[in-house]
């Protein structure tokens, strides 16, 4: 009997599941499945790859005390009209038993997938899952047979996972348009909750929106339906956000008022409303008590003291300077050393402080601010991607400034190794945020409406100086380019070409810091340490080299020998200063033409890859959404080599601008050199699409000036 | 409420990491050796001093098979500044790892955290390999570990070969392999020669058994270069034949010959059940209203090309035996073994006379006098039909009836013929076969290239042309097709595109479109520069560091014929130099030749055997400098 028990309990335990899976199939594809017959696509979608004709995503939030259980899914029923789309659609992989990432469990989640067949006479083949699946490690893989063009797939991935929850538990958001990418028929967002699951939800440009079709009980249910959508097709400067059907939402899990105060989210004031917007009280409310002044400030303190600023704005930015150092690049030496396994460096550090994240920064810097009595404000904002500020639904999509109001305001954010005062992310200038007033340096006392600041093109300037000159051989270019960059443009080059001990050994060197092998006592291990921190800055050393090669080589699209690279500005310690540095190099066998006796030089190469507006994208329908205002200022001067006359410069003069922007160019001959000057200015974040003929304008005026030679002329 | 400050709180483990760290760090002359073996291998982070592997033999009376257990130990030195590599070690069903140990210079346990799991292969959707590995950093230069690993093969027929290079440089790489006196196993040595490797063997006095011991030193790396011929070509080996053992006073023969490697596959063949009453009404629906046999085989045979996809399952002995026929032709899938043996169903049950078919593909270097598992890799099927065999390739796509890949021709194969075999070669064709041609009339006007261009693909270009715009999804294609046609340059703008039918193999496959180029006529003074070089074929062809022949994907044989109306009222004053250049495996040839009304601009790029050879790749690199001389050069058209 002892031992009867347990196989009784394995068989009950199959029983279960097969019984559940023959409950998830009725539920996808039982008698209540409109689609079943549905077979016919539209005529219109005839030359489309392959058409949804039924796409079904389904959530299910239920909850036995601090025992939930989540319940994703989706469906879809595809027309598969050509070979690609059967050779998408032929295998299929799963992991049928995986730990979850939410709360705490010691019980697996399952994925239980079903896919069928339709034949084009209307057959149906089921495939035999269980039967068909290889095993790969964790995850299963399934072969599909017989699958031919003119075939309809028809599948369900349906994930259960279960989890305790012992606080509460918010569950990844979602952000997406209702087009997929193939056009669809039919969509069907199903929801099912009951109470302390907490429902932010809302749709956009047009999509349907989200019913209640199901309320007893405490069980509700929700759906949205959609039909006849197009597929997604996401040009060059588009956010889908602000123009396509579009939906998002967020559920949270709250037992308890205590853990709703708790939950990092804008919850409903109940579970029976879905919140689908989310005001500027709501976000006053959420944010009035999270912000405190708080956090061990005692170097800032020793730092100011050290000091004398002409003004607090200075104070402040040299704080965040320091901030920047002492909270966050101090340490990336003892990652980088505890990542590569050269020794655990942690335990040399006494009170260590690094911050992590915007939250504690905003605290440590209140601390900060308040100590010197400098009024602030907190912002509340959300980058433009996620749509205005009005259409906040999301906690995670908020992100947080700090305005210092001093009488030029300083903002600033959570930083990075290159971030600078005065600058914030460029995705929230121009946009419309919240600034939560804080009362006595303490305490949030309310929550107003402001612009935040916008940059021009006269911030965000890539400025390169070109000195060209043809080698005796007349083939090969001798090239040296100094290239600096301003505002935005500056944070992605300085990530790109600047390495860890470029700005921390920087950092130590300016604020007189201990760098992390003085810390280490014992002379023994401080030599073998210092000897594998070194052997391992010579490899990443190396790498870069190979890189920064093929780096210029990408943007000239052609191989690029003998590159030499060096850093003049790091530019870290200000908005004003440039990051700039010089490069070397030599171009062999490209850009020089010859034509009897004289040379056609590719001068227009040298402005590098350009947009190249195509007739497809012509045709724009969307607006344009970029990046930022900005301007490209390059000089190029040419060295005439002795005997030789250059002819053709006044085709080189050219000026083509708007209100969107500009492309201006000019040359001029000064004693051996020619000069030519461009300029590249975008001058919006925006553009509607009726302006877009005119940003071509100027693309077009960009990309022709690549095209353009001038004449060597042998005298 | 979150906490507000992250404070690092940490337990001192450091004990355990000192304790490690003792005699561990390179002595001086370790540094020095690495530096001077960085010098000897510029490119390797890691060198191994010395591979010792050692191979023995036992007999598994019960299952009257041949146990083979290797075990393999090295030192792995750091040369660069730093390394992190990935120590692995392959196996599968037919082999197991009995140990995987790595050590510190010390010889006290390095421990690494070793994983074990299945190794994933894009081109493979599920096999049997699995890979124990760790992952291992060298923290400065000349620091080391000592790699010790036990294999034990279940089968020797699955051990196959012994090669000494790596995937890093071995110093001193060391066979030695004890044959005992019951096994007759045959070492056959390939691509010795210009390799300095020592050879010795010794007998064991009591035993009697032979030990075989082969000496490399400074052995290379492994090349990573691609289109590169297969390993086999490249690397000198051992191929390990067991012939024969005795067991239990039995003599058992293995693969004694080419006879036994065929009774072995023919045994597996013989456990198929093939049942073709499944697709017997697509056999008739293919071949009812044929008007010739010839018809009836290209139906069957493009049929299995356009729908049976190519999925491919190596496990166990289904890496060997092909799946049964109705079986793939119910799937729509299946492997080449199992594609091959649809094709010999599908054709026998129409009446031919078709058989299975092992082959080894161009990537190996062996032929079927040698019996082993690793003389094949690919099965085909043969059709004997009107007193001549055609090999039909079911994996191969829009590949015409008739017409062999490059990857199968001039190979040998062993078609089945009941209890025998028949050994044949699948004939080759030349270059000719594979022409591409490209035709262009221009003429200037408003400063633009205009006028009409041809386009004709044949053999395996247009194989492969074809089968690319049929993998592309339908709302793409033309602008795809487009943007081929313009090679993705904005100056080029094609219009009035007419092609041939996509779905026809048979035939050459023909474009015809209108064509303006933006940008490739100067103006300067009274002179006219014109760059009729806007297609720049094989401009950035360089091989650069590179050590092996470089392999096409078919013998490439492309002709471009341009030509450029003189404009009214200009003469030519200069046009560019001609270029020719005749090689063994390339020829290539540029002239431009001048009539009364036009410039004539051929170019004809002809690699007869598919390939550079790498004692070639000094010589064609330095035309391709030449051609872009030529191809940096302008028409020079003056004011009369």
């Amino acid at each position: 009997m002892k031992k009867l028990l347990p196989c009784l309990l394995l068989l009950l335990c199959s029983f279960s599941y097969a019984q559940n899976k023959a409950e998830i199939k009725e539920f996808f594809w039982g008698k209540n499945d409109d689609h079943k017959n549905t077979i016919a696509v539209p005529v219109k979608w005839k030359g489309e790859s392959a058409v949804i004709i039924f796409k079904k995503d389904y959530y299910n939030f239920h909850k036995f005390g601090k025992s939930v259980t989540y319940t994703s899914a989706v469906r879809k029923r595809i027309k598969l009209q050509d070979a690609n789309a059967v050779q998408q659609f032929s295998e299929f992989s799963f992991a049928e038993r995986f730990y979850t990432t939410k709360g705490f469990s010691f019980k697996r989640g399952t994925t239980t997938v079903g896919i069928k067949i339709v034949k084009a006479g209307g057959t149906e083949i089921e495939v035999d899952v269980d039967k068909e699946a290889k095993d790969i490690d964790d995850t299963k893989k399934i072969a599909i047979a017989n699958l031919e063009v003119g075939d309809i797939i028809d599948f369900y991935y349906y994930t259960v996972e279960p989890f305790k929850s012992f606080y509460e538990t918010g569950f990844a958001p979602v952000e997406t348009t209702l087009g997929d990418i193939y056009p669809t028929m039919e969509m069907k967002l199903l929801f099912e909750t009951e109470n302390d699951f907490f429902i932010n939800f809302n749709t956009y440009n047009g999509a349907p929106e989200l019913k209640e079709v199901y309320n007893k009980g405490g069980d509700r249910k929700y759906e949205l339906v959609a039909k006849d959508i197009e597929k997604n097709e996401f040009p060059i400067w588009f956010y889908p956000a602000a123009e396509l059907p579009f939906y998002k939402f967020q559920v949270y899990f709250a037992r308890s008022a205590r853990f709703e105060a708790g939950a990092e989210a804008f919850l409903s004031e109940k579970e029976s409303i879905i919140k689908k917007t989310v005001s500027k009280d709501d976000v006053f409310n959420y944010y009035n008590n999270k912000f405190k002044p708080y956090g061990d400030i005692s170097e800032i303190n020793a730092f100011v003291k050290s000091k004398t600023f002409a003004s607090d704005e200075e104070k402040v930015r040299q704080v965040y300077y320091y901030t920047r150092h002492v909270y966050f690049t101090k340490y990336v030496e003892a990652f980088v050393a505890h990542e590569t396994n050269i020794f655990y460096p942690f335990e040399l550090y006494q009170n260590p402080v690094f911050i992590k994240n915007e939250e504690q920064f905003i605290n440590h810097f209140m601390n900060f601010l308040k100590k010197n009595e400098i009024n602030y404000d907190i912002i509340i904002g959300t980058a433009r991607f996620n749509g205005p500020i009005k259409d906040l639904l999301i906690q995670n999509n908020v992100t947080l400034l700090l305005k210092v109001n001093t009488k030029n305001p300083i903002y600033l954010e959570f930083f990075s190794p290159f971030s600078s005062a005065d600058q914030f992310n460029y995705n929230l200038e121009n946009t419309e945020a919240y600034a939560l007033q804080v009362s006595k340096g303490k305490k949030v006392v309310d929550a107003e409406n402001i612009v935040l600041p916008k940059t021009t093109s006269a911030d965000n300037v890539s400025k390169t100086t070109t000195t060209i000159a043809l080698e005796s051989n007349l083939t090969d270019l001798k090239i040296n380019r100094v290239s600096s960059f301003f505002g935005h443009f500056k944070e992605s080059e300085q990530s790109d070409k600047l390495e860890f001990y470029d700005y921390v050994n920087e950092d130590y060197a300016k604020y007189g810091t201990t760098p992390l092998m003085e810390l280490v006592r014992n002379k023994k291990k401080k030599e073998q340490y210092q000897k594998e921190f070194a052997a391992l800055i010579d490899k990443v050393k190396q790498r870069k080299e190979e890189e920064l090669k093929k780096i210029v080589s990408q943007e000239f699209e052609f191989e690029i020998d003998d590159v030499d690279y060096e850093v003049k500005n790091t530019g870290r310690y200000g908005s004003n200063q440039p990051f700039s540095f010089e490069e070397k190099f030599v171009i062999k066998n490209n850009l020089v033409k010859k034509a009897g006796d004289n040379y056609i030089i590719e001068i227009g190469k040298f402005l590098t890859n350009q947009i190249d507006v195509d007739k497809k994208q012509k045709d724009r329908v969307n607006n344009v959404y970029m990046t930022f205002p900005r301007l490209f200022d390059n000089e190029f001067i040419f060295e005439i080599p002795a005997g030789y006359t250059v002819i053709g410069i006044e085709k080189l003069n050219k000026k083509v601008e708007n209100e969107t922007g500009k492309f201006i160019r000019t040359a001029a001959i000064s004693g051996n050199q020619l000069n030519i000057k461009t300029v590249k200015e975008y001058k919006n974040y925006f553009e509607p699409n009726s302006n877009w003929a005119k940003m071509v304008s100027f693309l077009d005026a960009a990309y022709q000036f690549t095209q353009e030679k001038i004449l060597l002329k042998k005298n | 409420m979150k906490l507000r400050t992250l404070v690092l709180f940490f337990l001192m483990f450091s004990g355990l990491q000192l304790l490690a760290q003792k005699n561990i760090e390179p002595t001086p002359q370790d540094v020095i050796d690495a530096k001077k073996l960085r010098e000897q291998f510029p490119k390797s982070d890691v060198a191994i001093l010395k591979s010792s592997e050692t191979i023995s033999f036992d007999l598994n009376k019960n299952e009257a098979k041949v146990i083979v257990n290797t075990e393999t130990k090295e030192q792995l030195m750091n040369i660069n500044h730093r390394a992190d590599i990935r120590k692995y070690e392959f196996y599968d069903t037919e082999s197991e790892i009995k140990s995987f140990s790595l050590k510190y210079r010390n010889d006290k346990n390095a421990n690494p955290a070793v994983i074990d799991e299945m190794y994933k292969d894009n081109d493979l959707f599920y096999n049997d390999a699995r890979v124990k590995y760790a992952n291992l950093s060298f923290p400065i230069q000349g620091y080391s570990y000592n790699y010790e690993v036990k294999k034990q093969y279940n089968d020797v027929k699955y051990f196959t070969s012994l090669y000494f290079n790596d995937e890093h440089p071995v110093i001193e790489k060391e066979f030695s392999i004890t044959v005992p006196t019951w096994l007759n196993l045959e070492l056959k040595e390939f691509n010795f020669e210009g390799n300095s490797i020592k050879k010795s063997q010794s007998v064991d006095p009591e035993t009697k058994a032979v030990t075989y011991k082969y000496t490399m030193l400074n052995v290379p790396a492994l090349f990573q270069d691609e289109n590169a011929p297969g390993r086999s070509y490249l690397y000198p080996h051992v191929l390990v034949i067991a012939k024969s053992f005795k067991n239990k006073e039995n003599q058992v023969t293995l693969f004694n010959s080419t006879a036994d490697l065929y009774k072995w596959y023919s045994s597996l063949v013989g456990q198929m059940n093939d049942d073709n009453s499944f697709f017997k009404a697509k056999v008739n629906e293919l071949t009812a209203n044929a008007k010739t046999d010839e018809e009836k085989i290209k139906n069957i045979y493009y049929w299995v090309q356009d729908n049976i996809r190519y999925i491919a399952f190596e496990d166990g002995i289904a890496g060997f035996k092909p799946d049964d026929s109705q079986n793939v032709f119910n799937k729509r899938y299946g492997d080449c073994k199992g594609m091959g043996n649809l094709i010999k169903q599908m054709l026998t049950l129409a009446g031919f006379d078709a058989r299975l078919t092992w082959i080894g593909t161009k990537h190996i270097a062996y032929d079927y006098t040698t019996p082993s598992l690793a003389v094949d890799n690919h099965m085909i099927c043969t059709l004997f039909f009107k007193g001549k065999k055609y090999f039909l390739d079911g994996t191969e796509k829009f590949n015409s009836f008739g017409e062999y890949a490059e990857r199968i021709q001039n190979k040998e194969v062993m078609i089945e013929n009941g209890d025998k075999f028949l050994i044949e070669k699948v004939p080759s064709v030349n270059s000719e076969f594979n022409k591409e041609i490209f035709k262009a009339s221009l003429k200037i006007v408003d400063g633009k290239l205009e006028g009409a261009c041809s386009r004709i693909f044949a053999g395996e270009s247009r194989a492969q042309l074809l089968y690319r715009i049929s993998s592309l999804k339908s709302d793409k294609k033309d602008e795809i097709l487009e943007r081929y046609l313009t090679d993705s340059d904005k100056n080029i703008k094609v219009n009035n595109i007419k092609n041939s039918d996509l779905k026809n193999r048979d035939q050459k496959l023909t474009m015809d479109y209108d064509i303006a180029v933006n940008n490739r006529v100067s103006d300067f003074d009274n002179e006219m520069y014109v760059d009729l070089e806007y297609m720049n074929e094989y401009k950035n062809f360089e091989l650069k560091d590179r050590k092996t022949d470089y392999e096409f994907d078919y013998k490439t044989n492309y002709e471009s014929n341009v030509s450029l109306a003189i404009p009214a009222g200009y003469k030519v004053t200069k046009i560019p130099e001609n270029l020719t250049i005749n090689e063994n495996n390339f020829s290539v040839n540029v002239q431009f030749v001048q009539s009364e009304s036009q410039i004539s601009y051929k170019k004809s790029f002809i690699f007869k055997n598919g390939v550079i050879k790498a004692n070639e790749i000094e010589k064609w690199n330095s035309f391709v400098k030449d051609l872009q001389s030529n191809y940096n050069q302008h028409i020079v058209l003056s004011k009369i």
